[in-house]
């Protein structure tokens, strides 16, 4: 039997009479691997899934025009920048008397787009209008009953309202009434100066675009909404924070955990590395049985690892955020080469004690 | 006779019970740290955007409408109401009031100031910076420094006695003032100590201590707005009810929940010319992160626990499979499979019972690190915690013992003696 053929039995043979033992060794590689996996392909992919959740805190940029209105080059720019990952909603705004001639802040806007972006005002339609009137503004009208306005305190320029929905924002808006912005402009004549843009992304994004906005438009105002990024900004860190250190200790206590169970499966071998040595094999020859053992069985359970981490990762996905987070290929290097070592360690450094230790001693059981 | 041999087994045996301890010890500190973190990071994620922003706004009942556009305000001076700012320390005497984590008043009026050169006008706006408020015999500190976390100073914050003043940034930028500089406000010299950036109408403004902008303006103890902060639970669907439609029991129930409109309602019953509204673009929307987060958590945790249970369970297999001649012996001197089997479970029993007391201490403490370092506040570690770490203890202790035990007991006393098994 040649050299090759003996090493190869070797390593056969002792993972196949031993099967249990073969089984838990697999079986601990297995775990740290998993879970290694499952760690590092969420937090990787953390940022991105949770940005995705603050669209619906709704406009996170506003962009002012500091003389005049927005051209509609100036929105073809806006819209470059933000290229579709996000909304942009012009407004314009004028100021009206109600009918017991207090004033009103009136704007013009796309009302379904005002509305898809600013998600979480809350809208008692009760009836089919269009038109949105804020709940202070609601207060001091009949919101059931029609009533008019009029622009720029000249009674001919009025607009009369019939049927109109009420919503509640607790913010400035409350005081506001939206109207549709063709039929604002033809009443006013006057064009959006203000847009509410939501930037969709990773807060770095976000700030990149908002710098480039302000790049791009030298004639506007951009301004961060402060309220909105300033707790995406927080919400996201501390995430990441805390999943990435929960994450190391558990990795490393599994870590310890396993190595241990390995190293002392090793020392239990103490027979055979008596027998070895006995027969005449170098440490060389025994270190390298003993590690090629422990590195088959480590490839073998890190590559299981790794498939059953990413499914894991991917169910996690699914069931948390409705999206599956997809596989980082570029992650089972690391698992595979991390997991080999990891055994290649708890595999030779028990030898390391026994090699003190006369091979007729530890046969005859001391 | 079977308390002897549990004694001696873990006095001569003190190298492979201490590594079964350690493994069970490591699971369940995992687990305990884990399970903690998890159950916690909502509430700390809440605190977290809740420093960020006031939820709630209370304005005066009869006042006139905003008439704000780009930030300007174009209110006449003359309309509009105010709110006492002697009354608002009664916010702190509601149901809820530990859920109230601060407030800051604002008065704000358009005037005209003074800079070195010219004049222009901007407005002026009075606020808490970080104000001691007494009520009762209890002072709290409270004002826009940590109710409004996002508002971001370019120098020096203000002292609430001093007339040290903000400039906004978007004023300081048109007008080319900058800290340092001495603004004149009615008659009254304020020092800028820093440029102020909210992303809002502060921007344009003036912000100074509220005491000294009520002095200027006339206006003693009068504030026009006051944004509060209050700890909330997430609205559902009994919480957008109408109070007044619900039977006495139910309405109870949810005026004792610290919903954000029934924190609303008991702050309009205190304060009863005020109007509440919730500022709902954070409010509404952050139930939908937080429950990510701590769904994500918990997910996390379900894999952690599944991975520490799977190694103390291999760990205990490995440390009995290991003892096989110990088994042989005492069959072979008349135990019967019973005798046996309750030995080593209780054995297993006693290592899962003190490596859960172990693994609860050092699974707190991480989880007391871990706060610290990520929230800046420890994580409180409830108790129930320690009932479950030592119930799957055990549980995964045994099962990891059972199989291997009776794997043990399948061979002949005589063949694993001699050593060949």
């Amino acid at each position: 039997m040649s050299r090759r053929a003996l090493f190869l039995r070797l390593l056969v043979k002792a993972a196949w009479i031993r099967k249990d033992r073969t089984l838990t060794a697999l079986l601990s590689i297995l775990v740290v691997a998993t879970i290694a996996t499952v760690a590092l392909t969420v937090y990787s992919d953390l940022e991105v899934r949770l940005s995705r959740e603050f669209s619906s805190f709704g406009a996170n940029v506003v962009l002012t025009r500091k003389q005049g209105s927005i051209s509609t080059d100036e929105l073809h720019k806006i819209d470059a920048v933000v290229a579709h990952q996000g909304e942009i909603v012009p407004v314009a705004y004028a100021i009206a008397s109600l009918p017991d001639h207090s004033r009103v802040v009136v704007g013009g806007a796309d009302l379904e787009k005002l509305k898809k972006l600013n998600s979480w005002w809350s809208i008692e339609s009760s009836s089919s209008g269009t038109t949105l009137v804020g709940a202070r503004v609601a207060e001091k009208i009949s919101p059931g009953s029609p009533f008019t306005i009029s622009f720029a305190d000249d009674q001919q320029n009025v607009l009369q309202f019939k049927a109109v929905s009420v919503f509640r924002s607790g913010s400035e808006d409350d005081s506001r009434i939206y109207i549709d912005l063709p039929q604002f402009t033809a009443r006013t004549g006057i064009q959006p100066n203000t847009a509410f843009i939501r930037i969709d992304g990773r807060p770095q994004e976000i700030e990149k675009k908002v710098a480039e906005l302000a790049a791009s438009l030298p004639g506007a105002e951009v301004k961060p909404v402060r309220q909105v990024t300033a707790a995406q900004t927080a919400v996201l860190g501390k995430t990441r924070a805390v999943v990435l250190v929960a994450s190391v200790i558990v990795i490393v206590l599994i870590v310890l955990c396993m190595v241990a169970s390995l190293s002392s499966a090793v020392l239990e071998r103490r027979k055979d590395f008596a027998v070895m040595k006995a027969l005449g094999a170098s440490d060389r020859t025994v270190n390298v049985i003993f590690a090629s053992e422990a590195a088959m069985v480590s490839a073998v359970g890190a590559l299981a690892g790794f498939i059953l981490g990413t499914g894991i990762a991917w169910w996690i996905g699914k069931a948390n955020f409705g999206a599956a987070i997809t596989p980082r290929l570029e992650l089972l290097p690391a698992v595979l080469v991390g997991s080999i070592m990891l055994a290649l360690i708890a595999a030779t450094a028990p030898l390391k004690a026994l090699r003190r230790i006369q091979p007729a001693g530890i046969l005859r059981g001391e | 006779m079977f308390a002897r041999l549990l004694f001696e087994s873990f006095r001569r045996q003190t190298r492979r019970k201490l590594f079964a301890l350690l493994a069970i010890a490591l699971g369940m500190s995992i687990s305990t740290a884990m399970i903690a973190v998890a159950t916690d990071v909502g509430d700390k994620m809440n605190a977290e955007l809740r420093a960020q922003s006031g939820n709630l706004v209370l304005t005066p009942v009869d006042d006139s409408l905003d008439v704000e556009i780009g930030g300007v305000n174009l209110k006449p001076a003359s309309s509009g109401a105010y709110i006492r700012e002697s009354d608002l320390p009664k916010i702190k005497d509601i149901f809820w009031r530990n859920n109230i984590k601060g407030y800051a008043p604002f008065l704000s009026e358009q005037q005209n100031v003074a800079l070195p050169d010219r004049s222009v006008k901007a407005e002026l706006i009075g606020a808490y910076f970080a104000q001691p408020v007494k009520y009762g015999d209890e002072t709290f500190v409270t004002g826009v420094r940590s109710v409004n976390q996002f508002w971001k100073v370019d120098g020096e914050w203000p002292a609430d006695d001093s007339s040290d003043a903000l400039a906004g940034s978007s004023l300081a930028r048109n007008t080319g003032l900058h800290k340092g500089d001495t603004v004149e406000i009615g008659g009254r010299k304020l020092k800028i100590t820093g440029i102020l950036s909210t992303g809002g109408t502060e921007d344009q403004a003036i912000v100074a201590p509220l005491h000294l902008v009520q002095q200027i303006l006339g206006k003693p103890d009068q504030v026009s707005k006051a944004a509060v902060s209050a700890m909330t639970k997430q609205e559902d669907a009994f919480a957008r009810r109408d109070p007044d439609t619900m039977s006495a029991e139910v309405r109870e129930r949810w005026y004792c929940s610290p919903y954000a409109n029934s924190i609303a309602f008991q702050i309009h019953q205190a304060l009863p010319n005020v109007r509440v509204d919730q500022i709902r673009q954070v409010e509404q929307n952050q139930g939908k992160v937080l429950s990510r987060i701590s769904g994500l958590m918990l997910l996390l945790t379900l894999a952690a626990l599944l991975a520490s249970a799977l190694a103390v369970s291999a760990v205990m297999a490995s440390t009995i499979i290991e003892r096989r001649q110990e088994v042989g012996l005492m069959k072979s001197l008349g135990a019967g499979n019973g005798a046996v089997a309750t030995l080593f479970l209780t054995e297993a029993g006693v290592l899962a019972l003190g490596g859960a007391l172990v693994g609860f201490a050092a699974g707190a403490f991480m989880a007391h690190r871990i706060g610290q370092s990520v929230f800046g506040s420890s994580i409180t570690v409830h108790p129930v915690i320690l009932a479950i770490v030592i119930i799957s203890a055990l549980m995964v202790a045994f099962a990891g013992s059972t199989g291997a035990i009776r794997k043990a007991m399948r061979f002949d006393p005589a063949v694993v003696l001699r050593g060949d098994a």
